[in-house]
C-alpha cells in the first residue's frame, strides 16, 4: 500500500515536470506564431494553468525529497530524542493543516464544477478542468505528510532528511536555492 | 484587541512556527488562516482557495521554473571550465590577477543565470580548485566567490527579481533593466577591493605567471564564445520584441539546451534529472508564494499594513533614515531567512510603507535584491555559505568571516544606490521612457 502511494507521488512529480516542459513548448510556440501572424489569444491562460498545475502536482514529491525549506537553526542543537519529538509535533501540525488546505481547495473546485463556472479569458472552458490538478496536488501533499508522520512515529528517520543527506553526499547542491 | 496586539500576536505565532521547524510555506499559510479565522470577517477557506489559485495560476510566474531550469542545464555543461580558461589570460598582469576571474565569471554567468547559489556553485566548481592550486590566498578566493555569486540575482535574468515583481505587482522588464548598472557598479567595487588588497599584501600573492601574447590571449578567449552567444541571443530575442520578459526565459532554456547539445553534454539522463530537480525547486518556491499570498490577504483584511505605513509616515523619517532602518531590519532577517522567504514575508507590510514614503518600486526592487545578496552570506543561514561549505569542506562560519570585506563592498554599493538612485532608474527610463 505504502509503496503504491509513493509511486503515485513520484508519478505526480513526473506530471509536474511535464507541465514545466509544456510551459516551455507553449511559450516558444506562442512567440513563433505571433511572428508569423497567427492569433495566439488564450495561450497566456494555458501557461498560467500549467504553472499552477506544475506547482501543485509536484508538491508531494518535493516534500519527500526534502526540498521544502524550513528553519533548522534551533532544532539542530537538540538531542536526538527531542529532535524526534519536535519532528513529530511539526508533522502532526502539518498533517492537520495540509488536510485543511486539501479540504478547502477541493470544496471550492467542486463548487465551481457544480455551478459550472467558466474561465473568463479567451479559452472558454469550465474552470474545474484546469483546477483539477491543483486540487489533486493538495490531496497528494496531505497524504505525503500524513505518511511521513506515521513513518516517524513508528521510529524511522523521515524520508526527506535521508534524501537531503544522500544528495549532499553525492556533491549535488543544485536544489539548494 | 487593537491592531498592534493583533499584529504582535500574528508575528509571534509566525516566529514560533518557524522556530519549531515547520516548513516556511505552511507556516505562512497557517498564520494567514489564524488571522482570518479569529480576527477576520471573511471565510478563511474561501480565501485560502482564492489566494493559492491566484498566486500560482499566473502567467508572469511561469518565468520562474524556466529560469531555474536554465540554471540546472548550464550547471551540467562545461561552461565553467570555458569561462575560467577564456578569462584568465587577460588578468595575469593587473593587481589581484586571477582573483578577478571570480568576479568577472560571476558577472558573466550572472547574465545568463537567475540564481545566486547556482552562480556560486557553477563558478566555484572550476575557479576555486584552480586558484588554490596556483597558490592564491584561500580567504580572498572563497570570500569573493561567496559574495560575487550574488551577481547571479542582481544582473538579469533573476529569479529573485521575478519573485519581487510578482509580489510587488511591478514590471519585470523594468526591474531587469534596472539591475544592469548596479551589477556593473558592484563588480567594479569588488575588483577595486581585490586590487587594493593585492597591492597591500604582495607576500600573499603567488609568483607571476608568464604573459601571453595578444594573439594567444584572443585565441584563448574563443572559449567565451558559447556564453557570449547565449547572452547575445537572449538580449536579441528581448530587444527585437520577439519575446516578452517572461517568454525570454523559455528562450534562455532553448539557448542553454543548445549549448549543452553543442558541448555533447545533453544526454537524456541529464535532461530529465535537470528538469525534475528544477520542477521541485519551483514547487518549493511557488508553495511559499502561495502561503505568502494567503498571509498578505489576511493582513489586508486586518488593515495592519496600512496602519503601519501610516504610522511610519507619521514619524516623518527622512528617506535616508527609512532606508537605513529597513537595511538593518533586512540584514537581521537575512541572517536567519533565505532571500525569497524574506521578500514574500515582508512585501505585504513594507511595500505600502515604501509607496507612502514616495520611493520608486523598481528602485526598491534593486535595494531588496542587494539585501538578499547580503542575506546569502550572513550566517547562520546563507545559501552561498552552504554551497561553498559543501564544496570546500570548510565550516560555514569560516566562509562567512572570509566574506566580511566583501560584505562591506555590498554595503558601499547600497549606500551609492541610495545617494544616487539614478544608477538604478536611468537605464529603464532611457529604454522604456519614464513610468507614469
Amino acid at each position: 500500500m505504502r509503496k503504491k502511494l509513493i509511486r503515485l507521488f513520484d508519478f505526480a512529480g513526473v506530471l509536474a515536470a511535464l507541465c514545466v516542459l509544456a510551459i516551455f513548448v507553449v511559450m516558444i510556440a506562442t512567440t513563433i506564431m505571433r511572428e508569423i501572424g497567427v492569433k495566439t489569444g488564450g495561450s497566456d491562460d494555458v501557461v498560467a494553468w500549467l504553472t499552477a498545475s506544475a506547482a501543485f502536482l509536484g508538491l508531494a514529491a518535493t516534500f519527500r525529497h526534502g526540498d521544502f525549506v524550513r528553519m533548522s537553526l534551533i532544532t539542530e542543537k537538540l538531542s536526538p530524542a527531542w529532535k524526534q519529538r519536535i519532528e513529530i509535533f511539526c508533522l502532526v501540525v502539518a498533517t492537520a493543516f495540509t488536510g485543511y488546505i486539501a479540504y478547502s481547495i477541493c470544496r471550492f473546485v467542486y463548487e465551481s464544477y457544480e455551478f459550472n463556472d467558466y474561465a473568463n479569458g479567451l479559452v472558454a472552458i469550465p474552470l474545474w478542468i484546469p483546477q483539477a490538478p491543483f486540487a489533486f496536488g493538495t490531496i497528494l501533499l496531505f497524504l505525503a505528510v500524513a505518511d511521513q508522520t506515521w513513518h516517524v512515529i513508528s521510529g524511522f528517520e523521515p524520508d526527506y532528511v535521508v534524501a537531503v543527506r544522500e544528495r549532499h553526499a553525492r556533491g549535488d547542491f543544485s536544489e539548494d536555492m | 484587541m487593537g491592531l498592534i496586539e493583533i499584529a504582535a500576536l500574528l508575528l509571534g505565532l509566525l516566529l514560533v512556527l518557524l522556530c519549531f521547524g515547520i516548513w516556511i510555506g505552511l507556516s505562512l499559510a497557517m498564520v494567514g488562516w489564524f488571522g482570518l479565522a479569529f480576527f477576520g470577517t471573511s471565510p478563511p477557506d474561501k480565501n485560502l482557495f482564492t489566494a493559492f489559485w491566484n498566486a500560482t495560476a499566473s502567467w508572469e510566474l511561469a518565468a520562474l521554473p524556466m529560469f531555474i531550469w536554465m540554471g540546472e542545464i548550464l550547471f551540467r555543461t562545461k561552461l565553467s571550465d570555458e569561462m575560467f580558461e577564456g578569462l584568465s589570460p587577460w588578468l595575469r598582469r593587473i593587481p589581484g590577477r586571477l582573483l578577478h576571474v571570480n568576479i568577472l565569471a560571476c558577472g558573466l554567468f550572472g547574465s545568463v543565470s537567475g540564481s545566486s547559489a547556482a552562480t556560486t556553485a557553477t563558478v566555484a566548481k572550476v575557479a576555486l580548485p584552480e586558484l588554490l592550486r596556483r597558490g592564491y590566498d584561500e580567504k580572498v578566493a572563497i570570500g569573493s566567490l561567496a559574495t560575487a555569486g550574488g551577481l547571479g540575482i542582481l544582473i538579469p535574468p533573476s529569479i529573485t527579481m521575478v519573485v519581487y515583481a510578482v509580489a510587488a505587482d511591478a514590471s519585470i522588464i523594468r526591474i531587469f533593466l534596472a539591475g544592469f548598472l548596479p551589477g556593473f557598479l558592484l563588480m567594479g567595487i569588488f575588483s577595486i577591493y581585490i586590487g587594493v588588497w593585492a597591492i597591500r599584501n604582495p607576500d600573499k600573492m603567488p609568483p607571476i605567471e608568464p604573459a601571453m601574447s595578444f594573439r594567444q590571449k584572443i585565441y584563448a578567449s574563443r572559449r567565451l564564445i558559447p556564453v557570449c552567444l547565449l547572452i547575445g541571443f537572449i538580449t536579441w530575442v528581448l530587444i527585437a520584441g520577439i519575446a516578452t520578459a517572461t517568454e525570454c526565459a523559455a528562450y534562455g532554456v532553448l539557448g542553454s539546451l543548445a549549448i549543452a547539445w553543442w558541448s555533447k553534454m545533453l544526454t537524456w539522463e541529464n535532461f530529465w534529472t535537470g528538469l525534475m530537480s528544477s520542477t521541485r525547486v519551483s514547487c518549493m518556491i511557488m508553495f511559499i508564494l502561495a502561503g505568502a499570498k494567503y498571509l498578505s490577504l489576511t493582513m489586508a483584511f486586518t488593515g495592519i499594513p496600512i496602519a503601519l505605513a501610516e504610522w511610519v509616515s507619521s514619524l516623518n523619517l527622512s528617506p535616508y533614515s527609512l532606508i537605513m532602518v529597513l537595511s538593518v531590519v533586512y540584514i537581521l532577517l537575512g541572517t536567519a531567512l533565505d532571500g525569497i522567504s524574506m521578500i514574500v514575508l515582508t512585501a505585504a507590510v513594507v511595500l505600502p510603507m515604501i509607496k507612502k514614503a514616495g520611493f520608486d518600486l523598481v528602485w526598491f526592487g534593486i535595494f531588496i535584491v542587494l539585501m538578499v545578496e547580503i542575506a546569502e552570506i550572513t550566517p547562520p543561514v546563507g545559501f552561498n555559505l552552504f554551497v561553498l561549505q559543501n564544496m570546500t569542506g570548510k565550516d560555514s562560519n569560516t566562509i562567512a568571516r572570509a566574506s566580511i570585506p566583501f560584505f562591506f563592498c555590498l554595503i558601499a554599493c547600497v549606500i551609492a544606490l541610495t545617494v544616487f538612485p539614478e544608477i538604478v532608474t536611468w537605464l529603464p527610463d532611457f529604454v522604456m521612457g519614464k513610468e507614469q
